[in-house]
């Protein structure tokens, strides 16, 4: 229990020292444009294909209840909400977890084994600001939009699905889609997308910058980093789920 | 040189995967707002509720099925009077006018709240900024519910007695079964039914002469025919003339009548003495019955003489002569 709580008071001083070094020069504009890169572009696949088969299986699953009770008009509406307030933000952080969490915390747990992190101190540069700051904002700015356009490509597969097997046009599809949306659904998921992103970021580099000795160490970061990541996940979700329920009548 | 390539290559790509998410995040928002009337130019309508049924900022207004607006503020006026606030899309306000009214219903059976605007059938003018619409409460799922039941009781009480009854009717009992069961009833009513049947034939057939015969009263021939004829018209015209002259003449005759009655029953000539005097009655009648016993007694004279004369026959003095009498009239 007390090691938790070190843990957490540890996590807690390494966010302290990323909000006290982001707004400190020299900003680390290659690195930070680099780090969005590999966490963005290069995570797109992974989570389209992912919200794309989510959108497929949601409906496929959904649709025969729905027509039990006479609604399949009602599919477009309830996987929009579904997928916009929940499903899309939480499964593609899960993945970017899994993916750029993992990848954070391997690749600075590595630096830190190999003494690089070290020696960048020694040179005069300041690691945490080019390790750690970069991609923490990196992963808090892109998770947002690769939340949209899983949310996108996810209704895309819901749209496929509910035409092939019903009588529905693009446009009534997502004319209903967004009739039922609103932006009390909108805005609460895209900022706790920003807090999924920074929890990813954050953790992995927690995880990475402050590895054990030796290749088990480097092992053991990375799977921290997915594992703590999803928990924090899970816990910022119910918070932020209270929140705009206090802010938004849902 | 080939790190500098691969460099700007990856911020292309990172630039095209931020604008790709914005535009759709962007387009998202639009679509949302524009559902809720957020981007173009709205007036601000209410309207009162006793209960507005689970209402919620955000719900849509309806004008003729169309959505035209949003529920933007419920405010509780006092413990019985809700008033909503609505933004109603300017385009779509010029056809509301002021006889509108608004209700809360369901968007289907099971969907969210909305508020209804039905058009007004008195027409009025168009709805201004800030104005409040009539109201009106539908019934509620639970009132229709409530309604239900009371139906659903009154369904199975009617299905009780009608199973008594058809029992009834099974057992042979009452005069239902009767007609049901016994063949000389049904050969009765098949015998009514053929008497209906030859009833409405016989009556199709008057009515089919019925039919000829106000034919015949058009045709020109016939008696209509010559009431249409000029001549024949006139000279009922003149008969006419002549059987209204003849009454005027015996009105005249009767008025006359009339007035020599009167004379006879109130004058005092001899006429009157003879019709209303009652002792002249009297005498009369006293007068007829002495001659009544008069006549009487004559009649008894004339036997009499009968007999003398009879007797007169046998005697010696005259049978001479009557005999001589039935001589002549032998001969003759």
């Amino acid at each position: 229990m007390k090691s938790i709580l070190i843990e957490i008071g540890e996590l807690s001083y390494f966010a302290g020292r990323f909000f006290r070094e982001v707004g400190k020069r020299p900003f680390e504009y290659k690195e930070f444009l680099r780090q969005c890169y590999n966490m963005g572009n290069r995570s797109l696949l992974l989570v389209g294909i992912t919200g794309f088969i989510i959108g497929l299986v949601f409906t496929l699953q959904s649709r025969p209840t729905l027509q039990e009770f006479g609604a399949v008009s009602w599919m477009p509406s309830m996987v929009g909400i579904s997928i916009i307030r929940e499903i899309g933000p939480i499964i593609t952080a899960l993945i970017c977890a899994g993916r750029i969490g993992s990848g954070i915390g391997a690749e600075l747990g590595s630096m830190r084994v190999t003494e690089q992190i070290d020696a960048m101190e020694v040179s005069g540069t300041n690691p945490f600001k080019y390790l750690v700051v970069t991609r923490i904002l990196a992963t808090t700015l892109m998770l947002p939009i690769l939340v949209v356009l899983s949310d996108a490509i996810a209704l895309y597969g819901s749209y496929l699905v509910e035409n092939l097997k019903g009588d529905v046009s693009f446009q009534l599809y997502f004319n209903e889609v967004f009739g039922s949306l609103e932006f009390g659904d909108i805005i609460p998921s895209t900022v706790k997308s920003f807090f999924f992103g920074f929890a990813i970021g954050v953790v992995g580099c927690f995880k990475g910058y402050t590895c054990g000795k030796g290749t088990e160490g480097v092992g053991r970061a990375a799977n921290a980093a997915v594992v703590y990541t999803s928990m924090v996940l899970f816990i910022l979700d119910f918070l932020a789920v209270l929140v705009s329920d206090i802010f938004y009548d849902l | 040189m080939k790190t500098h390539d691969k460099t700007a290559g990856e911020k292309l790509k990172l630039g095209i995967f931020v604008i790709a998410g914005l535009v759709l995040f962007i387009i998202g928002v639009y679509l949302i707002g524009n559902q809720q009337s957020m981007f173009g130019s709205t007036i601000r309508l209410y309207a009162s509720f006793q209960n507005i049924n689970g209402l919620k900022t955000g719900n849509n207004v309806r004008f003729s099925g169309l959505n035209i607006g949003t529920v933007k503020s419920i405010s509780m006026l006092n413990d019985s009077i809700i008033v909503v606030g609505m933004a109603i899309d300017q385009k779509s306000s010029h056809h509301i006018h002021t006889g509108a009214t608004a209700a809360i219903s369901t968007d289907g059976l099971v969907g969210n709240m909305i508020i209804n605007i039905i058009a007004g059938k008195n027409g009025g003018t168009a709805i201004a900024e800030g104005d409040t619409l009539l109201s009106f409460r539908k019934l509620s799922t639970d009132e229709m519910l409530s309604t239900l039941n009371v139906t659903n009781e009154n369904a199975a009480m009617l299905t009780a007695d009608l199973l008594k009854i058809t029992r009834a009717i099974n057992a042979g009992e009452g005069p239902f079964s009767t007609l049901i069961k016994d063949k000389a009833a049904a050969e009765d009513i098949s015998l009514t039914l053929r008497n209906i049947h030859q009833t409405s034939a016989a009556a199709l057939r008057i009515m089919q002469h019925t039919d000829q015969l106000i034919l015949s009263l058009n045709d020109k021939n016939g008696l209509a025919g010559l009431a249409k004829d000029s001549l024949t018209a006139n000279h009922i015209r003149s008969v006419a003339v002549n059987l209204d002259k003849t009454s005027a003449h015996l009105n005249e005759v009767v008025a006359d009548l009339q007035s020599t009655i009167n004379e006879i029953r109130h004058g005092k000539g001899t006429l009157n003495y003879l019709v209303n005097d009652t002792t002249l009655a009297i005498k009369v009648d006293t007068t007829m019955g002495k001659l009544d016993l008069t006549l009487d007694q004559l009649h008894q004279a004339g036997i009499k003489l009968n007999e003398n004369l009879e007797a007169l026959k046998h005697n010696f003095l005259f049978r001479g002569y009557f005999k001589k009498l039935e001589k002549e009239k032998a001969k003759k």
